[in-house]
């Protein structure tokens, strides 16, 4: 079959299996299905960087509150170890992680090991196709219990979306060193109908900070 | 400082809001020294639009001084003078890489509320809406503009802000226009909205080699400045004009060979398929009201190109695809990449090639702007083009 197609000047060589199960044996594999209990999401971006920029950014424990909503402290507390600490409107969740996998350039998977909200997950950078930058492919799981009581009270974001709207900050952050924002902005009066819109859209969770790290 | 605010639909007022301050690193404060009302900006007035919230800045059509910069910002200081895009890009990503400007990946803080309607986001816009930022608008006293470092243009001569002011919309929207219509040396293009982008079109498209141009509007103002430009005009309100027949009778019964629909989701028409529209979007069975549309895919010729720079919102009813699939057309579309066109239309400009304040009918100030909204909607007055000057005091009365 392959001797059928002669002439197909760029093209690359597929993986046989892909990140993060994205690609297995040639064939595109759908994201995990929610069960037992277990919330799943994946999610993608482009970014233009090189693969062991993005890897480097992610794995600074320190700029992790820079571009992700709501986290407002991680702390090293240990070879592998880190202390995470959530704030919902004053409101803190806590749990540490341990870091299981951390390939530089390539891969890093976490999970929790205690605390008050159960996640696990994995980011692989991978090179583009095309060479047009770094293609980041983020699985995360989140468990139940604790952890779903914590999530409710993030209002209007569910967890999925915050998983989404992390890597959209964390690509922004990369490419342009800000992340969007407009809180903060003037407006005249929302009244009851545009607090009430805005409440729906989200804009009410805080756009972390984004400021460019030191290089 | 003083603002244009959107207070719902057919509600404008101007009220005395907090200046804007530097928010990220790329930011940038502008002094406005003018500005301008669109014609999109009647779509939102009238509610076409959705995610407004109450409160919000309008005006996406802006100059003005630097005040103060970002402390990443390094080709702007204070003091320069600049005109500012309507669309807002980052300079980096894919899109902007490919001047694909107006679709810039990481400039819409609300992309989510684009990628449910429309897959993905296009970039953010000053003043237009929530799920396109929910950046606040120019129709004010003083603006912040983010990736400052990758929008505004500097203007060094001293030509007046209004033979400027343009550049920051309606000018490369015209011209981008044309752009799309893949004009060749001597083909016949047919311009739907004699509008300010329309009107720019229509001058765009002789600079790229158009024989003849054939504008349609039912307003005698607009129709007149579409002919001093050059353009044969068909007032399609007038009686026993059929704009289809027009066409036809005016290219030897083949059509035009590119078509630019200029008005976009709020068409007027005399005929039933008008009703219709109104009838179903009063319905809310439908967002936009497409009868230029569906006017243009059956008016263009086989093998023709339909370039779209009005802008629709949602879903469309009844557009005649089979009409497009078998005529072979080729369309083009969106927000104009701005980027690509502000520097060579601006020199345009200082070479004296265009004078574009030929379509200012109307100079008011920020207190006059509400009304004016309502004159340029019911299209009393003769407007052809509004400009504010926002540190001008009400006329007496
Ligand atoms: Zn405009
Ligand atoms: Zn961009």
């Amino acid at each position: 079959m392959a001797d059928a197609l002669r002439e197909t000047p760029n093209r690359e060589d597929l993986p046989r299996v892909g990140s993060a199960g994205v690609i297995e044996n040639g064939r595109y594999m759908p994201p995990p299905a929610d069960m037992d209990g277990k919330t799943w999401v994946r999610t993608t971006a482009l970014v233009q960087a090189s693969p062991l920029d993005c890897y480097e950014l992610w794995r600074n424990y320190n700029a992790v509150p820079l571009w992700q909503e709501q986290i407002k402290e991680v702390r090293i507390t240990g070879p592998k170890i880190s202390h995470w600490v959530w704030d919902v409107d004053g409101k803190t969740t806590e749990w540490d992680e341990e870091l299981m996998q951390d390939e530089p350039g390539k891969r890093i998977a976490w999970r929790t090991i205690q605390g008050d909200a159960y996640n696990a997950g994995e980011v692989i950078f991978d090179e583009a196709p095309g060479g047009r930058g770094t293609l980041i492919t983020y699985l995360q799981e989140f468990g139940e219990g604790k952890a779903k009581t914590a999530i409710d009270t993030v209002r209007n974001r569910n967890p999925k979306q915050s998983v989404i709207e992390n890597l959209r900050h964390f690509k922004a952050f990369m490419e342009t060193g800000e992340i969007p924002r407009t809180q903060g902005q003037p407006h005249g009066p929302r009244g009851m109908s545009g607090n009430l819109k805005a409440e729906l859209y989200g804009e009410h969770i805080k756009t972390p900070p984004g400021l460019k790290r030191a290089s | 400082m003083k603002a244009v605010c959107w207070m719902g639909k057919s509600k404008i007022e101007t009220l005395n809001v907090p200046d804007p301050a530097l928010l990220n690193p790329h930011d940038a404060i502008l002094k406005i020294t003018k500005t301008a009302i669109c014609g999109s900006d009647l779509h939102l007035f009238d509610g076409f639009i959705p995610t407004m919230e109450q409160g919000d800045i309008l005006g996406h059509e802006f100059m003005g001084i630097v005040e103060e910069v970002g402390r990443d910002v390094t080709n702007l200081k204070r003091g320069d003078r600049v005109v500012v895009p309507f669309t807002i890009s980052c300079g980096n990503c894919l899109f902007c890489r490919k001047q694909l400007w107006s679709l810039c990946d990481n400039t819409n803080p609300n992309a989510h509320i684009a990628e449910t309607l429309d897959g993905y986001t296009p970039s953010g816009l000053f003043g237009y809406s929530h799920m396109l930022g929910g950046y606040a608008g120019g129709q004010a006293q003083y603006v912040r503009v983010p990736f400052a470092n990758v929008g505004p243009l500097k203007i060094e001569s001293d030509l007046p802000d209004e033979k400027v002011l343009f550049l920051s919309d309606i000018f490369p929207t015209g011209y981008m226009a044309a752009e799309n219509a893949n004009i060749e040396e001597g083909d016949t293009v047919a311009v739907w909205g004699c509008g300010p982008v329309g009107l720019f079109a229509i001058s765009s498209a002789f600079m790229l080699g158009a024989a003849r141009v054939i504008a349609i509007d039912r307003f005698p103002e607009r129709l007149e400045l579409a002919r001093k430009l050059g353009a044969i005009t068909v007032d399609y309100s007038e009686e026993d004009v059929s704009v289809l027949t027009a066409l036809k009778d005016l290219t030897g019964g083949i059509g035009p060979d590119c078509a630019i629909d200029a008005v976009g989701m709020e068409a007027h028409s005399n005929d039933l398929q008008y009703v219709y529209d109104k009838v179903k979007t009063a319905l809310f069975m439908e967002t936009d009201r497409p009868g230029v549309l569906r006017q243009a895919i059956i008016g263009v010729r086989k093998g023709g190109t339909l370039s779209i720079p009005g802008v629709y919102g949602g879903l469309l009813d009844k557009v005649p695809f089979g009409a497009a699939m078998n005529k072979g057309l080729t369309m083009k579309m969106g927000q104009t990449h701005m980027q690509k066109y502000m520097k060579p239309l601006l020199e345009r400009i200082e070479k004296g090639q265009i004078d574009p304040t030929f379509l200012i009918s109307h100079r008011i100030t920020l207190d006059e702007a509400p009304e004016m909204y309502k004159i340029w909607r019911d299209k009393k007055d003769k407007v052809t083009k509004i400009v504010i000057d926002p540190w001008a005091e009400k006329k007496a009365a």
